[in-house]
């Protein structure tokens, strides 16, 4: 019988995966249009580049002229993940070696403090608070407050889980469904038109 | 205008509001919905945008754009927008919200894709900015001189009301010049030449402006012994404004010219003179706007001229260019119509010095002519300060010819050029091209 803070993270979980799979459905919903012009490139291609090549920094000034913010939001993210992964083991009561918690304790660090710089940034550059809604600055904490408590464990840290998987489907944090839902048609669009990959349908 | 916009806004009813909203509703589709609910507001693409990196200011940031649309689209279609809006960003469509859009997406993009590439996400935003320009066309909001631009097309098949006998003349003088030019009486500009394996279309301002550039490519067939044609009634104009004011069935319309004299003529290839909209709207958007497949291939010109050379139609020497030239990329050839390479395999054999702009091709920066900003005066001050980024990429090259092969590009380059004192020369590709022609007739002409 699992424990009511377990049964609460299952629950919060189920909702947040319920919630994103609606917003998927109703996304899709809304149709689908047919395409008539003829390809010049390969989708498929395209998307492959835009899951890879297009995300590098040759590939892309954004990245180029904000390394910090691109390096922050990779080891963000890379604490969110691994602060997912010490979430399910301890839902399934598997304790990681030590060999694999050093590096898993070290992506939490390095992703706790990267989405504390991730807000501090927001808080403090008046052009990105002006473009920010309530919603960014709760989507921040909660993930980062999460991440940083999973180097602890415990009672506040299942909280925290809870708290930050109920907000999944509210607020932006969708972005982790729409994310691969966007670049794959981005990656589709430019593909076909022979744009992605770089070169494509005219190179010789 | 700032007026104009205000009396119409006032004048704006409830039925017109509910109207622009169902038309937004109706364009989405599953894609731009997904987009709607992607953006993270990392504010990354920012300096992505020649309007944000020329006025470094909120409203320029293209997720700000992005997000008066989004916001409207919460607070109508999500229940977390209905619910929680002060949380989310939610705002209901209102006069307020129709102001920001207009601002947003008439008077601070040009569409021309940089910031899709550049997002952490990968939002194709001109998709949704195009939505939203459809809704307000709906509402009466397209700008008045961008929609008489379209108006024009409709009524007399050409932007710029130019009457068939005009257009007859203005061909069988350049025809004139032509002959003088090549020593050949029989160089010829066919007209209605049924058959004709190509069908070649131009814009307009090369019939009023710019002649010099279709006598060019009017030399280029000629010296690779192309059978083309151009069509005498509807169907020689390239361009579709309606692209820009995104009315999807007045786009068709104008569209159907040239599918029309494609079977009128009985041609086999459709073929873009030099320009970009031109182009995506016949080779992309005309089967979308038509919903059906051509039964020809639409190619650029630039495509053809490569072909030409390489399979040694035409001879070119590159010494008859022998000043730096660099290479702008129109957004709509290049970032949305994916051709970047033709006209540089074309240039590096028709130039001595070709010196290429910093960032190129895929990552080009718009003139800040696109979008249709040529044709809506209000904005003429914005876009010529968007221009700026572009005329210091050109001042950066070092040279005295900027190659465009685009005729929209081409007149914002030639204001940027005044504008920003670059004292370049604007030139076609083709006509660096019938620059550099070397052919037996030509040798006795131009010995
Ligand atoms: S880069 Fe993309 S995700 Fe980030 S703010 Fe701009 S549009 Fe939004
Ligand atoms: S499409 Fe171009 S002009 Fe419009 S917001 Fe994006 S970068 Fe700026």
């Amino acid at each position: 019988m699992p424990s009511p803070l377990v049964f609460g993270v299952l629950a919060s979980a189920a909702w947040a995966v319920t919630g994103l799979a609606l917003l998927r459905i109703e996304a899709s919903a809304y149709g689908r249009r047919a395409l008539h012009a003829a390809p010049a490139g390969d989708p498929a291609a395209g998307v492959r580049y835009a899951f890879t090549g297009a995300m590098r920094p040759g590939a892309k000034e954004s990245v180029r002229e904000h390394l910090h913010s691109y390096v922050a939001g990779l080891a963000y993210h890379a604490g969110i993940f691994a602060a997912l992964g010490l979430l399910v083991c301890t839902l399934v009561g598997w304790s990681p070696p030590g060999l694999v918690r050093m590096p898993v304790q070290a992506f939490l660090g390095l992703g706790a403090l990267s989405g504390s710089s991730l807000l501090l940034k927001r808080l403090l550059q008046p052009e990105l608070r002006g473009l920010s809604h309530p919603d960014d600055f709760v989507s921040n904490l909660l993930a980062t407050v999460f991440v940083a408590l999973a180097q602890i464990g415990g009672t506040v840290w299942l909280l925290s889980a809870m708290a930050l998987l109920i907000y999944v489907p509210l607020g932006k944090l969708r972005h982790s469904v729409f994310f691969f839902v966007a670049r794959k048609n981005l990656g589709a669009f430019f593909g076909r038109r022979g744009v992605f990959p770089p070169g494509g349908a005219h190179g010789r | 205008m700032a007026v104009d916009l205000e009396l119409k806004l006032a004048a704006l009813t409830e039925a017109t509001l509910a109207k622009g909203l169902a038309v937004f509703r109706q364009h989405l589709q599953g894609a731009e919905v997904s987009y709607l609910n992607a953006c993270v507001r990392c504010g990354l693409c920012a300096d992505s945008c020649h309007y944000h990196r020329a006025e470094p200011e909120l409203e320029n940031v293209p997720a700000r754009k992005l997000d008066h649309i989004a916001a409207v689209f919460r607070a109508h279609c999500t229940p977390a927008g209905r619910m929680l809006p002060g949380l989310v960003g939610a705002k209901r469509w209102d006069r307020d919200m129709v102001r920001a859009w207009v601002d947003a997406v008439f008077g601070r993009c040009s569409l021309c894709g940089r910031c899709s590439i550049n997002c952490t996400i990968g939002i194709p935003m001109p998709s949704l900015f195009r939505a939203a320009r459809r809704a307000l066309g709906a509402m009466g909001l397209v700008p008045d001189d961008l929609q008489a631009t379209v108006e024009n097309s409709l009524q007399h098949g050409n932007n710029m009301a130019i009457e068939r006998e005009e257009w007859v003349e203005t061909l069988e003088w350049i025809e004139e010049e032509l002959q003088a030019e090549t020593g050949d009486p029989g160089a010829r500009i066919p007209i209605d030449q049924q058959g004709a394996r190509c069908l070649f279309t131009v814009n307009p301002r090369e019939a009023k402006f710019f002649p010099l550039s279709l006598q060019a490519s009017a030399k280029v067939f000629w010296a690779a012994g192309e059978d083309w044609t151009l069509a005498s009634d509807a169907g020689w104009d390239l361009t579709n404004y309606a692209l820009f004011t995104c009315e999807d069935d007045q786009a068709a319309a104008i569209v159907k010219n040239l599918t029309d004299a494609m079977t009128r003529l009985g041609c086999q290839v459709l073929v873009i003179g030099e320009c970009g909209h031109g182009y995506q709207s016949a080779r992309w958007m005309g089967p979308e706007w038509l919903k059906q497949a051509f039964p020809f291939p639409v190619v650029s010109i630039l495509e053809l001229m490569d072909e030409y050379l390489e399979e040694g139609r035409i001879h070119v020497d590159p010494t008859r260019n022998p000043h730096p030239v660099t290479l702008h990329d129109p957004c709509n050839l290049v970032r949305h119509g994916g051709i970047s390479e033709p006209q540089r395999r074309v240039l590096r054999r028709s130039v001595s010095n070709l010196v290429e702009m910093a960032p190129k091709g895929l990552e080009n920066y718009c003139c800040g002519g696109g979008g249709g900003q040529l044709a809506m005066g209000q904005y003429r001050h914005r876009r010529l300060k968007a221009g700026g980024i572009k005329a210091n990429q050109i001042r950066a090259t070092g040279a005295r010819i900027v190659a465009a092969p685009c005729h929209n590009c081409i007149d914002q380059l030639g204001e940027l050029n005044k504008e920003y004192q670059l004292k370049v020369q604007i030139k076609t590709v083709a006509e660096l091209v019938a620059a550099a022609l070397v052919t037996p007739l030509l040798a006795e002409v131009q010995p």
